[in-house]
């Protein structure tokens, strides 16, 4: 058998060897696969992080992720994978393991460093409006399937509906058009780019912040009314494109195809393409809840499963890198005040790995890095201290200063009034064409 | 040993009596490769696993009595019969395309079933049905291959590998689909545990899969094969392609050099699709967001008619190592038999399933 330990897939391969028949060589091959994905399914449900981590460690279960695959013959259309039942005798084998890697796990938590901190504590708000604790992030992260959407398609639709073959159902009964998307992009040598475009390139995750009721039967009213009232809102002001409701429901409210208000005054970018103010950009997808300071996972598991499915589907209809995928708090900026984490939802949490996203927290921020952005106390207060990106940001842009042969704070003001300089062009754009469109309105109707 | 039987995901080693226990247990699993070019059926005959292949065209002629019986008295060519004209298809296609100086028909193109062939579908059934047998039981498992998707043809695969499966479950089988890449892995790769790059070089797509542990992790296809050779070529030096494909395929190599225009312009092309085959393989594995971790550098093996050339790997080989690849690569070779690779793959596929 494939033994657990620090690199199964070298124990494995090192089994392999024994077998020679090809056919038997891939059935083990197979199910051991099987095997460790069973495991890691059963390691992703302990409580805990630090216990997990532990798990994790022992039996290095995570090197395997990376083959579990829901399309193991490469075709199109793949056949639904059955699972073989482990035999009496193997899931025996695997409980008891189980129990002895609990016991082992529970005398090793000492080891677990003091880095990851203690387990994160529900948000203050978040237990008044809950009477369970909510599940960590990591407790309710499945693991990442792949890299890239798999082939989606519309099944059916309805009038108020639209059904896709990846179980996404959208509710479009709240859907509005909005302004038509018109957005540029810009280069670190070529400042504003001189094509005007108009398909969305990335998405930005955002938490509604509005009133969030106990998910308790008595509370059914509520719970119905408020969904409804924010919809109308919502759709009154053209605000985000989806929400994903607390049973996740998706409801479409702005067509994807025209621009929503979501992103506000922000910044992000891919390669070395930077966007200033996402609205144009970008596709807004709000999670009914309020974020709570990202100390707990603050949506409920269909919202999870719900905004996995809406994100595959719009990469895979839009073509939008994973690298533009990015949550509002981590692209919003205060311009005025050169400040990053104007708004902060999704500034830490937002589970990426479940989404095959890239972890954007690890990114260094483009604020911080090409316009010289900072934080400041209210951004310390929440968030305690900045996400890795922003101090990646921070140390390279003092290497590009000492590269440079100025001080960083010189080479930091030159780079907000980059920022500012590009704003004002940009602003200055948009005003341009709204009074074409406004002027071509007029002509059309004759007046 | 004997301990690692007791577990069941360990499957018993003692495989050497697989076929006869097939025998006795009366299963006979099918791997097709359905290409462009040709249709490579790999099947049980006896005890030994053999491959049978027709190739995959078709010539209709005017139908009258006496060619009719002319046919039926030569028991290798395969027709049938529609309306006012015989549809040859399979092997003799090419013999009848010379004896009426006409081009043989595809009904399949770059991979795909042909939406341009309005007799498409029927030769390619007819033609399935003259190398599948039917199941001797129920729940015998036929995996066949498809190409992996090509970016906007999607739906085009979608058809074609629906067709197939709906033809080989109305036969009474199983059917499973399996990627043509993969299964030249699975042909290939064995001792290698399945982990590596199959490409497959076909007639109308060349279809490359970087597998782990038999897992596909990238499968790329290029629109780009032994036809794309022929045609090019042909527009080249005035030649038909039919007549390229001949010469192609009687002797070539690219390892000698060329001794006319046409085979200049042979290996000018193979150079093109080789470049255009190791970019997209390139790219693709330098675009991927997780691959599994592997400190050992992964073999590379080629198969498909257009791989059959002489010097065929070198020019691979060259090609590849000219620029920096984004995976450490230890050996390029031509599979044992480039023709029945992916039908091989396809059975070894079938024999898991079964």
């Amino acid at each position: 058998m494939a033994r657990f330990g620090r690199r199964p897939l070298a124990a494995l391969e090192a089994e392999l060897r024994t077998i020679k028949d090809p056919v038997e060589k891939l059935r083990f091959i197979r199910l051991s696969l099987d095997r460790f994905e069973t495991l890691d399914e059963r390691l992703q449900a302990l409580p805990g992080a630090p216990l997990r981590w532990v798990a994790y460690r022992l039996t290095g279960v995570e090197e395997a992720r990376p083959l579990f695959s829901r399309n193991p013959w490469g075709a199109l259309d793949p056949p639904r994978r059955s699972r073989p039942p482990l035999p009496r005798r193997a899931r025996r084998t695997v409980n008891v393991a189980a129990v002895l890697l609990m016991a082992a796990a529970g005398l090793a938590l000492a080891s677990y460093p003091r880095v990851h901190g203690p387990e994160p504590k529900p948000a203050t708000a978040a237990t008044a409006a809950t009477p369970k604790p909510r599940p960590t992030a990591q407790a309710a992260l499945d693991p990442p399937r792949g890299g890239t959407p798999e082939r989606i398609w519309l099944v059916d639709s309805g009038a108020a509906f639209e059904l896709y073959s990846n179980g996404l159902r959208i509710d479009t009964t709240w859907a509005v058009r909005g302004e038509a998307r018109r957005y540029r992009a810009f280069t670190k040598d070529g400042g504003m780019g001189a094509e005007v475009l108009e398909r969305p390139i990335g998405i930005v995750f955002h938490t509604s912040e509005s009133d969030i009721w106990p998910l308790e039967e008595s509370f059914n009213q509520k719970l119905r009314d408020s969904s409804q009232d924010l919809l109308r809102y919502l759709r009154r002001n053209q605000v985000y494109h989806y929400l994903i409701d607390r049973f996740g429901r998706v409801y479409r409210v702005v067509e994807e195809k025209d621009k929503a208000n979501h992103a506000g005054v922000s910044v992000w970018g891919a390669g070395d393409r930077l966007y200033l103010n996402l609205n144009g950009a970008t596709i807004g997808i709000s999670y009914e809840t309020r974020w709570e300071g990202g100390a707990a996972l603050p949506i409920t598991r269909a919202q999870l499963e719900a905004g996995r499915s809406l994100t595959d589907y719009l990469r895979h209809k839009w073509s939008l890198a994973p690298e533009m995928c990015v949550t509002h708090g981590l692209a919003s900026v205060n311009p005025r005040k050169h400040l990053i984490g104007h708004h902060l939802d999704w500034a830490r949490g937002f589970p990426f790995a479940a989404y095959s996203l890239p972890d954007q927290y690890q990114v260094a921020s483009p604020a911080v890095r090409r316009f010289g952005f900072s934080y400041d106390e209210r951004f310390l207060s929440v968030l305690g201290e900045p996400w890795p990106g922003v101090i990646a940001a921070q140390a390279a842009l003092a290497s590009e200063a000492a590269a440079s042969g100025q001080g960083v704070d010189a080479v930091r003001m030159e780079r907000v009034r980059t920022y500012d300089r590009w704003l004002a062009e940009l602003t200055k754009d948009a005003e341009t064409a709204e009074k074409a469109a406004a002027q071509d309105a007029r002509a059309a109707s004759g007046g | 040993m004997a301990e690692n039987k007791d577990h069941l995901w360990k499957a018993p080693e003692e495989s050497a009596d697989k076929i006869e226990d097939l025998v006795k247990g009366g299963s006979h699993p099918v791997g097709i490769d359905v290409g462009t070019s040709k249709v490579v059926v790999s099947k049980r005959g006896g005890k030994e696993v053999a491959c049978q292949a027709q190739l995959n065209a078709f010539i209709p002629v005017p139908y009258s009595p006496v060619t009719e019986r002319t046919i039926q008295q030569q028991s290798d060519i395969h027709y049938y019969r529609d309306g006012e004209e015989i549809v040859i298809f399979g092997s003799a296609t090419e013999r009848f395309a010379n004896m009426f100086n006409a081009e043989a028909r595809r009904p399949m193109a770059d991979g795909l079933l042909n939406p341009k062939e309005k007799q498409a579908w029927p030769v390619l059934e007819a033609i399935l049905q003259s190398l599948v047998p039917k199941p001797r039981s129920s729940n015998e498992v036929l995996s066949f291959s498809v190409p992996a998707a090509a970016p906007g043809r999607e739906s085009a695969l979608t058809y074609h590998e629906a067709s197939l499966r709906q033809h080989f479950t109305a036969l009474g089988y199983k059917a499973m689909a399996i990627n043509e890449g993969l299964a030249v892995i699975f042909a290939e790769l064995e001792q290698h545990n399945f982990t590596g790059i199959g490409i497959s070089c076909g007639g109308g797509m060349c279809n490359a899969t970087l597998a782990f542990l038999s897992i596909p992790s990238i499968m790329v296809s290029l629109p780009k094969a032994g036809d794309f050779i022929d045609r090019s070529v042909g527009d080249a030096v005035g030649e038909h392609a039919q007549r390229v494909k001949v010469i192609k395929e009687e002797g070539f190599e690219l390892s000698k050099q060329p001794k006319d225009k046409l085979e200049k312009a042979l290996h000018i092309y193979y150079e093109d699709l080789v470049e255009s085959l190791v970019d997209t393989l390139r790219r693709a594995i330098s675009r991927a967001e997780k691959l599994p971790k592997t400190d050992r550098p992964l073999p590379i093996v080629l198969a498909g008619g257009t791989a059959k050339p002489k010097g065929f790997r070198e020019l691979f080989e060259r090609t590849l190592r000219a620029r920096p690849f984004p995976i450490e690569v230890a050996e390029v070779r031509v599979a044992a038999d480039p023709f029945t690779a992916t039908a091989r793959g396809a059975y070894i596929a079938a024999m898991f399933e079964k």
